[in-house]
């Protein structure tokens, strides 16, 4: 029935700004090994299906679904997660905006949420209702109706532009 | 009451739970990890109905990294559902009857080895033709469910005195049959429990997706057989809930015993298959309804059948699909004055998952079958149906109105609520529109939801207990922190709590932390479900700050000689009266109660610390609203879109406008999946085949529109004078689009009974009557 287990490999992954090797199974999707190896539990599996969006990262800059990539696939790349957004003292303009706007309720999509509008706002500096709602629209939340998340991000884009 | 002093109560605070979730740093149960820690996965039925004629566990249990393999023999626990006369084991014994029950658990070193596992277990079936359809299954056709006893659940007529004289003398009637498919409230967040014996206590620490602590606490205890002191329940961060997350499953019985017989933690992570097969099921309703109306289009009586399936089991302690029968047929009248109705219900247990509660639970079907009568009658008539409505409003000096189904509505703003919807979508202008734009052939539509919402009932199914606990405890450097038993899934408890509470103590609303969710910390509490939380846990964080606050004040009154008459808690402080510049800070007050006990007041106690519970003076307070939809339908393609959106909102005392504000929208944006998108569906063998989500479909930004909202503000008799609003944007959305499709396509003739309406039902309405 089950394929025999494969030996476990060796990958680098430059995480958040840090290069570190991690011995994995091949077959291990980088989401996993975001939350395991790495303790990067903002990464949320909703759907481990591609749909949700909860475990959205960034890749060399674009969203990216972490359910739907073995980690061994991740080598060589720029990873982010929303670990990375801010500082202890003072949270990344989208993450004010989001708090500010009411963008969130119960929390599980928002890390998805977050960086998907930051990788919007690097793209795109002032969107359009219509374009954060088409960037975003791969991201489900369950709670909000999403009204706030879209002010949010068009808050966002006003703060990342004072600076 | 000081003018001047800072209320927080009404304010738009923001929430203090937002920045640990915005870096990702909230705890759910999925990111509980410890050494050792175990991973369960489950091997479920493949049918809907079978007799379990071998399991061969030996494969799975011989793979390197697997620590046990239980069959139900093994588990060797069961939930006894004492009203049904059922007992069901955790793990299914001799029988499955439905797709997805549970049937062996595999523990193992970690998820991808406990799934590998899985695929190991050999399981023979003897497949038996399921029971899928209510109207047979209430013969006991094809067969029974449970071997022995009747496939009725529960059956029930009901009605007013004098029903069969009214509906025969009306002068006009009509029928309709109103149905809404099985829908999934979908949390996207899965269900998940951790369990971790505590090697010092003898005792379990279950971590738990779960709305309340305190009741998912009693039944582990219960199923373990352990003194409830024994089981730890805590509830982390929980990613959403919507009602299916008060409910207690099998695999928590099996992962918590699992970790007791092991010694060892162990986790399960529910994926988002087992979700769409497992977590309770919701909806799937008819009402089969006949009306008696006058001319004047005055509704006289209703009689309703209602059918329900209830799905294989009950859920521990929830009627299931009799609470979905019930509360719908319960709130049918909604807010107009329907003086005699007629009621059945007939409830049968069919080979499909359990049905639970999803927000609103009856609430949305009784709002679908109130405005559908009313469409029905205006349809009938020839009159637009805000006429309708207005014709038949419960009028502002007939409160306390006792409905005809026996619900006693207290003060609400039905009418008004309506004129402001009309207003903000501006009716006339639109009927001009829409005229104007029926000529080129588009087709537009505005729907109607007039609203009631019934909330902070007695009893819920978030736990039996008619009341909510708080207790406060400030420390010794003026701040508080507070403890309830309340179970928050996203509504920002932690920062609504802090403003009522802030708000008595004068204080900022930093310095109050909402601890919930650890039943080692917290007073006993009904949890959240049933729109429950903020009027009977709100009512409870006034009655506690109200008595810590007599203390601090007296206290005071001791420190500034001063009369407890003239002492106001503001800023920090406690100052007196009309005399600016004397007075104290509540810090000081505080090491005062608890350091310097020397210099108390004659026999008061050292301490400030204190327990509040709160039961409110009504067995239920009702929310009120309208909903008012604006969508356009192609009758090319069969699709709706929802153009524009407004919801006049009436919760009484507003705690957090935009806390509520989001809650409206949220609960909207479910109400266009119910009534557009959202259908679980079984195919004639039983066989689910909608368990992802490219097959049960949600809203996504580009679903939803921007929407206005208004509030009404008409005070309940409730401490605080709170009203619940968790469930009535999702009460009043699905009728208001159906109503808006209605409205669209009458020149099609249509008028929308089921939902949710597919793109296929629009071509087949609009190919039929061009036929």
């Amino acid at each position: 029935m089950s394929e025999p287990k494969a030996e476990k490999v060796a990958v680098t992954l430059n995480v958040n700004g840090a290069e570190r090797t991690v011995t994995v199974e091949p077959r291990w999707l980088l989401s996993d090994v975001l939350r395991q190896e790495f303790g990067l539990t903002g990464v949320h599996i909703g759907c481990e299906h591609g749909v949700c969006g909860a475990c959205t990262i960034l890749v060399d800059g674009e969203p990216v679904r972490s359910c739907l990539q073995f980690a061994v696939q991740a080598e060589g790349a720029r990873i982010e997660t929303v670990e990375a957004l801010g500082t202890p003292e003072e949270m990344d303009p989208v993450q004010t905006a989001f708090w500010e706007k009411h963008g969130l309720q119960c929390g599980y999509c928002t890390p998805g949420m977050v960086l998907t509008a930051k990788a919007l706002l690097d793209r795109v500096p002032n969107p359009t209702e219509a374009e954060i709602r088409h960037a975003l629209s791969g991201n489900l939340c369950r709670c909000t109706g999403y009204q706030f998340i879209v002010e949010a991000v068009e808050r966002a884009a006003e703060l990342r532009a004072e600076g | 009451m000081n003018p001047l002093r800072p209320l927080f109560v009404g304010a738009r605070v923001s929430r203090v739970e937002d920045p640990r979730l915005l870096r990702g740093q909230g705890q759910y149960v999925a990111d509980v990890n410890v050494p050792g820690m175990l991973a369960v996965a489950f091997v479920r039925s493949p049918y809907a109905a079978a007799r379990i004629a071998k399991i061969d566990t030996r494969a799975a249990a011989g793979m390197p990294g697997v620590v046990a393999v239980w069959t139900a023999a093994d588990a060797r626990l069961q939930i006894v559902h004492e009203g049904q006369g059922i007992t069901q084991t955790v793990l299914a014994s001799d029988h499955v009857r439905f797709v997805g029950e549970p049937v062996v658990a595999v523990i193992a070193q970690d998820a991808y080895l406990a799934e590998d596992a899985a695929d190991l277990v050999e399981i023979e079936y003897d497949a038996q033709e399921p029971v899928l359809d209510a109207h047979r299954s209430q013969h006991d056709e094809p067969r029974q469910v449970h071997h022995g006893r009747s496939n009725v659940v529960f059956s029930r007529t009901t009605g007013t005195e004098g029903f069969q004289e009214a509906f025969a003398s009306a002068p006009r009637h009509v029928s309709l049959t109103f149905t809404t498919k099985r829908q999934a409230a979908t949390p996207i967040e899965p269900r998940a429990v951790a369990a971790l014996p505590d090697p010092f206590g003898d005792r379990l620490t279950v971590y738990v997706t779960h709305q309340s602590p305190h009741e998912v606490r009693r039944q582990l205890a219960q199923i373990l057989g352990w003194p409830e002191q024994r089981v730890h329940v805590v509830v982390p961060e929980v990613g959403g809930g919507f009602g299916i997350k008060a409910m207690f499953y099998p695999e928590y019985a099996v992962v918590a015993e699992a970790a007791r017989r092991l010694g060892r933690p162990v986790k399960w992570v529910s994926d988002r298959r087992e979700a769409f097969l497992t977590d309770a099921h919701a909806r799937d309703a008819e009402h089969v309804v006949d009306i008696a109306f006058t001319d004047a289009g005055r509704i006289v009586a209703v009689q309703d059948h209602v059918y329900g399936d209830t799905g294989a089991w009950p859920l521990w302690n929830f009627p299931g699909a009799v609470g979905e029968a019930m509360w719908a047929s319960d709130m049918l009248p909604g807010p107009y004055q329907i003086p005699h109705v007629a009621i059945e219900i007939t409830v049968v247990f069919s080979n499909k998952a359990p049905l639970g509660p999803y927000r609103g639970v009856g609430g949305p079907i009784g709002a679908q079958v109130q405005e559908g009568i009313i469409e029905g009658v205006a349809r009938a008539l020839g009159r637009d149906p805000v006429e309708i409505r207005r014709a038949n409003l419960i009028e502002n000096d007939q409160f306390p109105y006792r409905s005809a189904t026996g619900q006693l509505y207290d003060q609400g703003s039905y009418g008004a609520s309506m004129d402001a919807a009309l207003r903000l979508m501006d009716l006339e202008k639109f009927r001009e529109e829409q005229t104007r734009l029926r000529r080129e052939g588009r087709y537009l539509g505005l729907g109607l939801c007039v609203f009631v919402e019934p909330s902070a009932f007695a009893e819920s199914e978030a736990g039996s207990v008619p009341y909510e606990s708080v207790e406060l405890r400030m420390d010794t450097t003026g701040t508080v922190t507070a403890t309830c038993g309340l179970g928050p899934t996203g509504q920002g408890h932690e920062t609504t709590l802090a403003q009522i509470i802030a708000s008595q103590l004068g204080i900022r609303v930093e310095d109050v932390t909402v601890l919930h969710g650890d039943t080692d910390n917290a007073p006993v509490g009904g949890g959240t479900g049933g729109s429950r939380s903020g009027t009977i846990g709100g009512g409870a964080a006034l009655r506690a700050s109200g008595e810590l606050k007599d203390k601090i004040v007296t206290l005071a009154a001791h420190m500034l000689e001063a009369s407890r008459d003239d002492i106001v808690l503001e800023g920090g402080r406690a100052e007196v009266t009309g005399v600016p510049g004397h007075g104290v800070p509540i810090a000081d007050i505080a090491r005062r109660a608890y350091l310097e006990v020397g210099a108390l007041p004659e026999g008061m106690e050292p301490g400030l610390e204190v327990l509040g519970r709160y039961k409110p003076p009504m067995a239920a307070t009702y929310s009120n609203g309208t909903h008012a939809a604006m969508v356009e339908v192609d009758v090319a393609s069969g699709l709706v879109q929802v153009l524009d959106y407004v919801a006049v909102n009436d919760c009484g005392v507003v705690i957090n406008p935009t806390i509520v504000e989001g809650q409206i929208h949220g609960g909207v944006a479910q109400g266009i999946g119910s009534a557009l998108l959202e259908e679980l569906h079984y195919d004639d063998a039983g066989q689910l085949t909608t368990t992802s989500l490219m097959d049960y479909l949600l809203p996504t930004l580009v679903d939803v529109p921007p929407m206005r909202v208004e509030h009404m503000e008409t005070p309940s008799l409730s401490l605080g004078g709170f009203k619940g609003m968790g469930e009535g944007s999702l009460i009043g959305a699905p009728p208001a689009i159906a109503n808006a499709i209605t409205d669209a396509l009458a020149p099609f003739g249509v008028l929308v009974t089921d939902i949710p309406v597919s793109p296929d039902q629009v071509l087949r309405w609009v190919e039929k009557a061009r036929a």
